[in-house]
């Protein structure tokens, strides 16, 4: 199968490869997997206790190319946005913005699914610490 | 609305609603109307694949692959006798016997040997025919996980991962370690603890493997004794119990074969 531009430019050269620190406080982990295909990713969020900004992020993904290209971008999107932003993200933005053709669908839910835990790994551990932040609501581009 | 035409519209109403609740008719693997056909030929009663009366190939009908076999929708078979069912009927349906029929039948026979030989070969295969049969059951993995992802967007809930998480962390930090052998390998450096490890981890995986098959078993033999049951509650429970194994065991399969691949090159 032929891949799209923006899937082999993030498959070669994916951003935010790597892990941050699992057991630091202000790190929330992500561990999903499709059994589908046997794909696993985890993707890693650093965020600001005093803003709830997600100030960086890493990611580890084995399986296809999609797969990789969907958590690469998801690390790019997720930085800089709060939790409750990030929480927006829709697995559909990420197929279109890859062009994901719908045999690779999954792999983008499995980017989806790997932000949620992330976040909410880190919601756990900073129980109630978020709930201040004000949530948005609105849909975002 | 009339009286008259409400209950007018009560029987058709009702025809979709069984459908509905009907999970099969949403697959595309099957499609009703298998049971009454007659044969095209001499009108009687025929089987799925040929006319038992007068001989005839039948045009094929899209039936679930037990059902070409004349089969329940059991998980324990009796492969020796599917073999010889499969020899029986690929020599009936040869094209090449054929090939001085019109050209209708001719197509017919070799539908049909192409159906036969999909059927045989799912369902010889005991993965594959549990597979098969889950899908017959309703289960369509990437639609449910893509529904679960939707549902926690909406609801602010966490997806629960269709394996445990203990597997998922051991599936992780086992490919980190083969991609660590690759890299070793590639700067022709070799580290026989990490290669040691690994092997370990291989035939840990391997028994694994093994010992899932065996629970599967027994969850065919709950299975086939809830067939006819009726007691969906209790059939469901079983499905997903294979279901949640097979999952398990695709992750353990591919994990030994990128390890036994990363060993060898
Ligand atoms: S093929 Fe499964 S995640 Fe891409
Ligand atoms: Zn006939």
């Amino acid at each position: 199968m032929s891949y799209s531009d923006k899937v082999l430019d993030h498959y070669s050269n994916p951003r935010n490869v790597g892990s941050l620190d699992k057991s630091s406080q202000d790190v929330g982990t992500g561990l999903v997997g499709a059994p589908e295909c046997g794909d696993v990713m985890k993707l890693q969020i650093k965020v600001n206790p005093q803003t709830s900004v997600i100030e960086d992020a890493k990611f580890k993904t084995f399986g296809c190319g999609s797969a990789i290209a969907s958590s690469s971008l998801a690390t790019e999107w997720v930085k800089g946005k709060t939790v409750e932003e990030a929480l927006q993200i829709k697995n559909t933005e990420i197929v279109k913005e890859l062009s994901l053709p719908p045999v690779k669908i999954h792999c983008s839910v499995l980017a989806e699914d790997a932000i949620r835990a992330a976040i909410h790994d880190w919601k756990k551990k900073n129980n109630g610490v978020a709930q201040n932040v004000p949530a948005t609501t609105e849909a975002r581009q | 609305m009339s009286r008259a035409g409400h209950w007018a519209a009560q029987p058709g109403a009702s025809v979709v609603n069984v459908l509905m609740a009907n999970p099969e008719s949403k697959s595309s693997l099957i499609m009703p109307g298998e049971a009454t056909s007659t044969c095209w030929s001499c009108g009687t009663m025929r089987a799925v694949h040929f006319c038992s009366a007068c001989g005839k190939v039948q045009p094929p009908v899209p039936v679930n692959y037990f059902t070409f076999f004349a089969l329940p929708r059991k998980l324990n078979l009796d492969t020796a006798l599917l073999e010889r069912e499969f020899y029986e009927l690929s020599r009936k349906l040869h094209p090449d016997l054929y090939a001085r029929a019109d050209q209708q039948e001719q197509e017919w026979s070799m539908e049909q040997s192409s159906l036969l030989n999909d059927a045989y070969r799912t369902l010889k295969d005991p993965i594959k025919r549990t597979e098969y049969l889950l899908r017959l059951e309703g289960v369509e993995l990437e639609e449910q996980s893509k529904t679960a992802t939707e549902k926690a967007r909406a609801t602010g809930e966490v997806k629960k991962q269709v394996v445990p998480p203990d597997l998922l962390e051991e599936v992780f930090e086992l490919n980190m370690q083969l991609e660590e052998l690759r890299m070793q390998k590639k700067m022709g450096e070799d580290d026989p603890a990490l290669i040691e490890e690994l092997r370990k981890q291989k035939l840990k995986f391997e028994e694994k493997y093994e010992a899932l098959f065996e629970e599967l078993k027994g969850y065919w033999n709950q299975w086939d004794k809830l067939v006819d049951s009726g007691d969906e509650e209790a059939r469901g429970k079983v499905r997903d119990q294979m279901l949640d194994l097979l999952n398990r065991r695709n992750y353990i399969r591919n994990l030994v074969r990128d390890v036994n691949e990363a060993l060898e090159n």
